[in-house]
């Protein structure tokens, strides 16, 4: 009997492994673990034998079956995997993947998204004004002096009817408090003008995104941490922001806003002249004069104002060299900025 | 919980304001969960006697009755002013006092009218209280009492119109568990005081009767009072004191549990009385009864009143005799020491129990009575005597008896009345706005607080007030109490926390009581967001230069300014263009103010294509400005140019070229998901080409137009178009009429079907002289509810098929939203779907 066993067993071995098909191994299942296989029959035999060897044979059937078992299934796995691999075919599969088909936006409008979303986290409107303004809401509301020289020709665009192309989003700040009263929290972003012949750091038309708050309570702390969450949230943590004493006319105390370098992280290279700060922009208290041109009490509200300049941030962030590069709008510049976000 | 208006105008002054009281608890914080309105009856419904009551024959409830109406004005009564009623109800009898409702009257869920059951007239009907609307309760008519005169309105009894509020209360107000503390709450609210409380007058009588009180478990129990009341009468209650139960939701028993629950449902807190009788000693030979306040033993037998028996496991605080348990403390009694119209005297209890053990043995043992629900919200233990003798007053007066020696009172542990500063900078601080010192004052002394002195402010409940520093001590002294500068006064003010506040302490739960009776109503609102911002616009204009950068394009920025000679290039006639010009141009072609983006894009994509590109897709989002009467105006646009293949160069499809119909997809696809719908015309451009160029409207406007360039605008800029040999698209949004109609699109989100939805094939000749967009809406409109959507899977033109005609091919999409469709009725649409096409279109079916 332990002849007829080892030879099922190494039959079994032979047949499974030439097993080819699914259907096989349901024929084979039958044959050797089925009512009417051998293995079966051998059970009905123990009774035939004497109550102690009854135990012992009786294991090895079991062993034998389970043995059946696991062969017929790591098989029917096998020829699972090889009936995927046929229908594969041939394939490189380190040809190159389908191409992106996104387009992008330009990289002023990617920093201006992105301007817009520090902003509007931080509870901020984002209000919008005309390209083309008055003298009063773009210089004289903003304590330009009459015979100031940026009101020339040469600095200014002026178009027939009187009007001109405004120099700042300023504008904008002073149509919102004629409009609406304090609280007040926006940035305007958009496009400015100054009679500038494009260079490497000048054009005519470029972009400026300014901010304001109008309430009460509010001093320069709040200006400190504004323009420290922009400099962060706009560049990295570990950008530093600062302020310094300066001049403008609509601001008082008036500020310039630096950031540490973004290149040298502020220990001094060529971007920021060995200084290790760059330079972003005019910022400061709101002039209670522009407050009371605005009919503002200026002994209740106080409020803080900053202007930006978009290429610059552009220029600085994307280590872009010329101003002009960004008005060409070759795609192969374009192209660039797909992935960005 | 449920109140009466009528009985909370017993303790308030609510006049002129009643209407309104549901909204006035819900702003003082008093959830009202259910209103319930028990109008006026008026004349028609009357208390009247049964002089007889005689069962109606082969029936076996029904009784006519002869019932005198007294004076009471009904055409039907005779001589003897008796009138003619059948009643059903089994506890009608002869010689009882009842209300009648007479023919005429509207009752809640009744309309009375003279009827005839079995034959015999009936004028009336004879009330219970569902009936009347006073309560659930249906199981008999109403029996007043025999002193009651013939004739007296329901409405005088039962002091109608009433209105019962069912009111929410949080489990942290304690002190809102009986009428006197709503009517607390109120009197804050309304700035009005309590009406005061009648003075108790009952006499005490030598301890005839005497009790054994032991108090074995004093943490459980922080107070228990007992007192023996002698030789009073079990009786029915009168009218008043039932109806206030009945109001309640509670069912009359008998004068002295009655009154237990009278004084529970106007003080909050509840109250037990054991027939003194049926109480026994620890030692029979100590001659009277003991009362003990202990845990239960594990597995030891309780019987409650109503005969359940309960097994209770030793968590439980019970109040037994020397020998039983007589009660769950402050859940329920037991069957054999509650009163019984056999009691003659009685032991009234009036005591405080640990909240979280009543909770516990209510839920453990599925027990919630008006008592536990009171018991476990934590009741102060200050005011068990106080509440003991107002309910022995009303036994005495009700009931009669005598009251046997003082009250037997357990109080270890003596509650101390907290101290607490409250701060008016404070309440600025957090609330928002000013609330003046006196109103503060009036406030607090309304909800039971009561002022001590001013001081400088240190957190937390104080121990000792004579150790805080009040610069107003020296005039206190002298008992001045015009301070002189109260008005800016920076000190706290102190107060007591009334005994039954235990959810005040801290200042913030004081400023709490502030705002919420002050009323949230006066808190002002800060505005943060002025909407100055456009977000609608923001958002559509976002998602438009999205929309063109998913299809591929590239964003560029151009100069605002531009060469008036463009347009006219781009075949504009020169007398109708208007500029904004320029006083100071830097040079010719930047003189005025673009109209157009068209110009520039042009002149980035040859900039392009002299740099090597083929395959150019870009857009510009910007503003054109216009010359207008007052002054200029400035229009947000969004155009486009594109040329070349669809996407990069792919080595698996040899890269399609933009066509007509990517075109019309990329432009009609972001007016689709913007919401708006809109209709082509003829586009009149003439920079593109007619018949291979399209304008879009809606409601009047011009959203914009999308065709192929001409050829020779392009040599104008300077493209040898014989080389360049591809065509060039232009997409021109306007942006303005585009977010302004999505502005108030709302998107309704619909059902999505629970049917599948079946699609047949339809395919046809068709002469060219016919449209798709037809053929589309012909089949559409022959059954919208069934026809879902229809849509082109194949054209094509060949030499089998005959010159002028071409095939088509539809999916046919139908779909019933109620039931499954069946094969007969989609064969029958698709026939009268094929006969409507032959007849109107000429089709073929292939
Ligand atoms: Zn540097």
């Amino acid at each position: 009997m332990q002849e007829q066993l080892e030879n099922l067993v190494s039959e079994a071995k032979e047949e499974i492994a030439r097993a080819s098909e699914p259907n096989d191994i349901l024929n084979l299942k039958a044959r050797y673990l089925g009512k009417k296989s051998l293995l079966n029959s051998l059970y009905t035999k123990m009774k035939d034998l004497s109550k102690e060897e009854r135990p012992a044979f009786g294991n090895q059937l079991n062993q034998i079956r389970k043995q059946f078992e696991d062969m017929l299934t790591l098989r029917s796995t096998q020829i699972k995997e090889q009936s995927w691999q046929k229908s594969r075919g041939d394939m490189d599969a380190s040809m190159p993947g389908y191409p992106l088909s996104r387009g992008s936006y330009h990289p002023l409008s990617i920093i201006r998204r992105q301007i817009d979303d520090v902003f509007l986290s931080m509870g901020f409107e984002i209000a919008e004004g005309n390209d083309i303004e008055d003298e009063f809401h773009n210089f004289d509301a903003l304590n330009t002096p009459p015979d100031h020289p940026s009101r020339n020709l040469a600095d200014t665009f002026y178009v027939e009817g009187g009007d001109l192309l405004r120099t700042q989003t300023s504008t904008v700040q002073i149509r919102v408090m004629e409009n609406y009263k304090p609280p007040i929290r926006i940035i305007s972003p958009g496009r400015c003008y100054r009679n500038d012949k494009p260079d490497p750091s000048h054009s005519p038309v470029f972009h400026q995104v300014e901010a304001l708050v109008v309430d009460k309570n509010i001093n320069m702390s709040h200006l400190q941490d504004t323009l420290q969450n922009f400099a962060s949230i706009m560049f990295g943590e570990g950008v530093k922001s600062r302020i310094r004493p300066h001049f403008f006319p609509f601001t008082e105390p008036s500020a310039e806003m630096d950031i540490s370098c973004v290149s040298c992280r502020g220990t001094g290279c060529r971007i920021c002249k060995h200084s290790g700060w760059l330079e972003m922009g005019g910022a400061g208290m709101v002039d209670p004069a522009v407050f009371n041109t605005l009919g503002i009490d200026s002994e209740v509200y106080t409020g803080f104002a900053f202007g930006l300049g978009i290429e610059r941030i552009a220029m600085l962030k994307y280590r872009i060299p010329d101003m002009r590069i960004l008005f060409e709008n070759d795609l192969r510049m374009l192209r660039q900025f797909r992935g960005e976000l | 919980m449920k109140v009466a208006l009528s009985w909370l105008k017993r303790h308030l002054d609510l006049s002129g304001i009643s209407d309104d009281l549901a909204d006035l608890l819900t702003f003082a914080g008093i959830e009202v969960e259910g209103i319930s309105e028990m109008p006026a009856l008026g004349s028609t419904v009357i208390a009247a006697k049964v002089v007889s009551a005689e069962p109606v024959p082969k029936t076996d409830h029904l009784n006519l009755c002869k019932v005198d109406i007294g004076d009471a004005d009904y055409p039907a009564k005779d001589e003897n002013n008796l009138i003619q009623v059948i009643c059903g109800a089994p506890n009608c009898h002869a010689g009882m006092m009842a209300i009648l409702a007479l023919p005429g009257t509207e009752l809640k869920e009744y309309q009375i009218k003279k009827a005839k059951i079995r034959g015999i007239e009936s004028h009336g009907m004879l009330c219970s209280e569902r009936e009347l609307g006073v309560s659930e309760y249906h199981g008999g008519i109403i029996e007043l009492s025999e002193d009651i005169p013939i004739g007296v309105l329901a409405d005088e009894l039962f002091d109608f119109p009433d209105t019962v509020y069912d009111l929410e209360i949080t489990p942290n107000r304690s002190d809102l568990l009986g009428y006197v503390g709503i009517c607390r709450d109120l009197s804050a609210k309304l700035s009005r005081s309590l009406m005061p409380r009648k003075p108790v007058s009952f006499n005490v009588s030598d301890a005839e009767l005497k009790l054994g009180l032991h108090n074995e478990a004093r943490d459980l129990c922080p107070r228990y009072t007992a007192r023996i009341i002698k030789g009073v009468k079990i009786g029915a209650s009168p009218l008043w004191l039932k109806l206030a139960l009945i109001k309640s939701g509670i069912r009359p028993i008998n004068n002295v549990v009655d009154i237990t629950n009278y004084v529970m449902l106007e003080t909050g807190h509840p109250l037990h009385a054991f027939d003194y009788d049926k109480l026994s000693p620890k030692d029979d030979a100590q001659g009277y009864p003991d009362i003990v306040v202990r845990n239960a033993e594990d597995n030891e037998e309780f019987i409650a009143l109503d005969g359940k028996i309960y097994h209770l496991d030793g968590s439980e605080l019970v109040i037994a005799d020397g020998k039983r348990i007589s009660a769950l403390a402050g859940v329920m009694g037991s069957q054999y020491s509650g009163i019984s119209e056999q009691t003659v005297n009685i032991v009234l209890e009036s005591a405080a129990f640990h909240a979280g053990t009543i909770r516990r043995c209510s839920y453990r043992h599925k027990l919630s009575t008006d008592s536990s629900y009171r018991f476990e919200r934590d009741l102060s233990a200050s005011f068990a005597d106080r509440i003991s003798d107002r309910a022995t007053d009303l036994i005495i007066e009700l009931a009669g008896g005598t009251v046997c020696g003082e009250l037997y009172d357990s109080y270890p542990k003596q509650e101390t009345d907290l101290i607490l500063g409250v701060r008016p900078q404070r309440f600025e601080l957090l609330i928002g706005y000013t609330l003046p010192g006196d109103k503060i004052r009036d406030i607090l002394e309304n909800l039971g607080f009561s002022f001590i002195q001013y001081g400088d402010f240190v957190p937390g409940p104080i121990q000792d007030i004579d150790q805080i520093y009040c610069h107003h001590a020296e005039e206190m002294k002298q008992g001045i109490t015009e301070f002189s500068e109260l008005e800016d006064c920076q000190h706290a003010h102190y107060y007591r926390v009334p005994a039954f506040r235990k959810d005040i302490v801290r200042e913030v739960d004081m400023l709490e009581e502030l705002a919420r009776l002050a009323g949230y109503d006066q808190v002002p609102r800060r505005v943060e967001l002025q909407h100055i911002m456009d977000r609608h616009a923001y958002r559509v204009e976002r998602k438009a230069t999205d929309w063109l950068v998913d299809w591929g394009s590239y964003e560029t920025l151009n100069y605002s300014f531009c060469d008036p000679a463009q347009m006219i290039q781009l075949g504009y006639q020169e007398e109708d263009l208007d500029f904004v010009r320029l006083i100071n141009p830097q040079s010719s072609n930047q003189s005025v103010m673009r109209i157009s983006l068209i110009p520039q894009l042009l002149t980035n994509m040859v900039y392009n294509l002299n740099h090597a590109e083929r395959d150019i897709k870009l857009f510009e989002m910007a503003k054109t400005y216009h010359p207008h009467k007052k002054g200029h105006i400035e229009k947000k646009r969004l155009s486009a140019i594109f040329t070349g293949k669809i996407s990069d160069d792919y080595w698996q499809d040899g890269g399609k070229k933009i066509d007509f119909f990517w075109m019309k997809g990329c432009f009609t696809g972001l007016l689709s998901v913007l919401g708006i719908s809109f209709s082509s015309v003829d586009c009149d451009a003439p920079y593109l080409i007619p018949g291979e160029s399209f304008s879009y409207v809606s409601e009047g406007h011009l959203l914009g137009s999308f065709g192929r360039l001409r050829p020779d605008v392009l040599e104008a800029w300077g493209v040898d178009t014989g080389s360049l040999k591809q065509d060039v698209w232009i997409l021109d949004f306007n942006l303005e009429p585009i977010i302004e109609l999505c502005r108030n699109t709302s998107l309704v989100y619909q059902d999505i079907p629970r049917l599948p939805s079946v699609t047949r094939d339809l395919s046809f000749l068709l002469a060219e002289r016919y449209g798709y967009a037809e053929i589309q809406q012909a089949i559409l409109a022959l059954d919208p509810d069934l026809i879902n959507g229809v849509e082109v899977f194949d054209e094509y033109r060949s030499k089998q098929i005959p010159e002028g005609f071409r095939s088509l091919s539809l999916h046919v999409i139908l779909q019933d939203q109620e039931k499954t469709l069946t094969d007969e009725r989609v064969d029958r649409l698709m026939d009268s779907v094929q006969k409507t096409l032959a007849s109107k279109y000429d089709i073929t079916m292939r």
